[in-house]
């Protein structure tokens, strides 16, 4: 895979991340560096990050495992603390932020997970419910959590617990938990993963037009090939350090068979 | 429309909704609360029917100051002291009455099986009202009291001593005796059975034992007069070789030995003690297995904002719902079991639930749970949101 032509990364004006000059910027990353463990075991896993999400983009993190994809997600969604560099989430400086301004942080944004993590117990409007609770709005959660529900195609199982739900609605219901506070900005790590290809492609075409109408940026980490399409910007990240920061266009030309020259193939 | 306005206002019972999910491990914590609760039931039942037995038969004793020795402990390890402490205390202003109680073990022989066993016997002269009795309180009672080798016997005796059939002939320290009438009394933790004979009889089944030493003195005072006054007066007139206890101070005395200075209180204490511990793993077992099948989603709560102090929260009110649930029956079932130690020891050992006892168990289950619910709500509290992206 070496013949893959990498593209730098560079903040500058080449850069798709700055496609549309002037627009808001929901998540702005600068030198930032992270480690695993203490003492001997410390072990870097990112190493000088610099990216700017904008406003209504969908950007898609892709790379190997173990890049740290996740952990740079969990670091924007104010999940883990970073502590060196600068990390600006929705105007919010993160760097040096106690752990109870981390979770006022968190309610800003919508996180979508791989496993749907809904509670069993609780039936899909419940759990869509929990996350309204958490604006203090008790009074219209029923009626919002119905309302969203509706909105991702659920109006007729809004009653049902997970149990009774597919594997796609069941992420569906996750994503309109993710939603119902409309979050400016949507955090989200393999949302397909563990769905089959249409239920995948329903899931993230609705991420795609929710975002559209609530202008919310998406930060999606995902493996599956079949949704590049759906990113406006993608991002690769090896072994702790972004390698390109390109469109899907070009990302797929890079990253296909095709593109590749036959003679690797020639034994 | 109004139910769901209402439910729609509240916020959701996700503690309630987690127990509920999971029907069969509910009914496991609730069986686990309610047998804990059970148990101290009946240890604090235990417990207090020992208080009840050791006071309950002073109800019947017609005395308004008691004369004891002061080298005795309770009722059935009194040390005899002279008679002319009574005739003293009988020239003191307010008493108008003073009376001789004897009390000895004695080897009761049931005329069925021929096995001996020990009973607590009284004795009195028949023409003082010492117990309140109605039986005992008769001009036939009397009368048959004073024939020679007669005796009452307690209803509430174990019926290891045999029939209490009134006629009946038997053997008590090997000497012939006629059972002449019955009464209800109770005999506590000392005493299995007891009986109550005239101070002749006594004089003979325990000769050589003279009539003027005496086990317990009773002062019966006149009306309207002031207890704790002439408790004072005969103080200062007595010598010290007896003390002086109104009714309720010596019932008072003897709970306190009973519960402090022998094995009894101290074994119930610590059944209590058992129990409680049991129901704390109990429930920290339910509540731990709960919180670690529920892990990812308490970590997805803090993901989408939810704080620390909320989950704990969850899991107390799952903790508190658990003690409510296992409180009910378990305070059923100790009803029931006080019914029947009641019988089975034909009232002897008087179970009753106390509304004291009520809200004190129910205090500990709640205590008891919210412990469990401390020690296993750290797992959640401490969950890493960042977990559920792993």
């Amino acid at each position: 895979m070496s013949a893959v032509p990498v593209q730098p990364v560079s903040p500058g004006a080449a850069s798709p991340g700055a496609a549309s000059p002037g627009a808001e910027i929901s998540v702005q990353v600068q030198t930032l560096d992270y480690f695993f463990g203490q003492g001997d075991l410390r072990k870097q896993v990112l190493f000088n990050i610099n990216l700017e999400l904008h406003r209504g983009q969908i950007v898609i993190m892709t790379g190997p495992s173990g890049s740290g994809k996740t952990t740079l997600l969990t670091l924007i969604g104010a999940l883990r603390s970073a502590t060196t560099g600068s990390l600006r989430v929705l105007g919010q400086e993160l760097v040096g932020l106690g752990n109870r301004q981390l979770v006022e942080v968190r309610r800003n944004i919508g996180f979508i997970f791989q496993a749907h993590n809904l509670f069993e117990s609780l039936t899909a409007a419940q759990n869509v419910e929990m996350a309204v609770e958490l604006t203090g709005n008790l009074r219209q959660k029923r009626q919002r959590a119905t309302a969203i529900l509706e909105n991702v195609g659920l109006g007729d199982r809004v009653d049902y617990k997970p149990a009774a739900l597919s594997g796609g609605q069941k992420q569906r219901v996750a994503i309109a938990r993710a939603l119902v506070n409309q979050p400016q900005l949507i955090l989200a790590d393999e949302p397909t993963a563990a769905l089959d290809k249409q239920s995948g492609r329903d899931v993230v075409t609705l991420m795609q037009q929710l975002a559209q109408e609530q202008g919310c940026t998406i930060l999606m980490v995902t493996h599956d090939n079949r949704i590049l399409d759906v990113a406006d910007r993608i991002i690769n990240l090896v072994d702790g350090r972004l390698e390109s920061d390109t469109n899907p266009q070009q990302f797929v030309e890079a990253h296909t068979v095709k593109s590749l020259d036959h003679n690797m193939f020639v034994m | 429309m109004r139910l769901s306005w209402r439910r729609s206002r509240r916020r959701i019972p996700l503690a309630w909704y987690n127990l509920r999910h999971e029907r069969s491990r509910l009914l496991v914590a609730i069986a686990g609360v309610a047998f804990a609760v059970l148990l101290m039931f009946m240890n604090l039942g235990f417990l207090g029917a020992l208080i009840n037995t050791t006071t309950n038969f002073y109800d019947q004793f017609n005395g308004d100051i008691f004369l004891v020795s002061p080298q005795s402990l309770e009722i059935s390890s009194t040390k005899a002291f002279p008679r002319q402490r009574l005739y003293q205390a009988a020239g003191i202003e307010g008493v108008q009455r003073a009376m001789p109680l004897y009390a000895e073990y004695a080897l009761w022989k049931n005329p069925e099986t021929q096995i001996s066993r020990a009973m607590f016997v009284y004795g009195f002269n028949p023409s003082d009202p010492v117990f309140l009795m109605p039986e005992l309180n008769t001009d036939a009672a009397r009368q048959a009291l004073q024939q020679p080798n007669t005796t009452f016997i307690d209803r509430r005796s174990r019926p290891e001593f045999g029939p209490q059939t009134i006629g009946l002939e038997t053997e008590a320290d090997r000497r012939r005796i006629t059972i002449v009438g019955q009464y209800a009394l109770g005999g506590g933790f000392a005493a299995d059975g007891t009986l109550i004979m005239s101070d002749q009889n006594f004089r003979r089944y325990f000769a050589p034992r003279p009539l003027t030493q005496i086990n317990l003195g009773l002062l019966l005072l006149d009306p309207g007069t002031d207890a704790q006054r002439v408790q004072a007066t005969l103080r200062s007139r007595l010598p010290a070789d007896v003390n002086l206890y109104t009714k309720a101070e010596i019932v008072r005395k003897e709970s306190q030995f009973w519960i402090q200075t022998t094995s009894i209180g101290f074994i119930f204490g610590l059944g209590v003690l058992v129990s409680f511990i049991v129901g704390t793993v109990i429930v920290y077992q339910i509540l731990y297995t709960d919180i670690r099948d529920h892990l990812r989603e308490y970590a997805t709560l803090k993901a989408i904002g939810y704080s620390g102090g909320y989950l704990f929260k969850v899991v107390l009110h799952e903790a508190v719902i658990l003690a409510l649930l296992g409180y009910v029956p378990g305070l059923i079932l100790a009803l029931g079991l006080y019914a029947l130690a009641d019988n089975a020891t034909a009232g002897t050992l008087p179970m009753q639930m106390t509304l004291f006892r009520v809200v004190f168990v129910l205090a500990l289950t709640i205590t008891m749970c919210s412990l469990s619910g401390l020690i296993s709500v750290r797992k959640a509290v401490t969950t890493d949101p960042a977990a559920v992206f792993a």
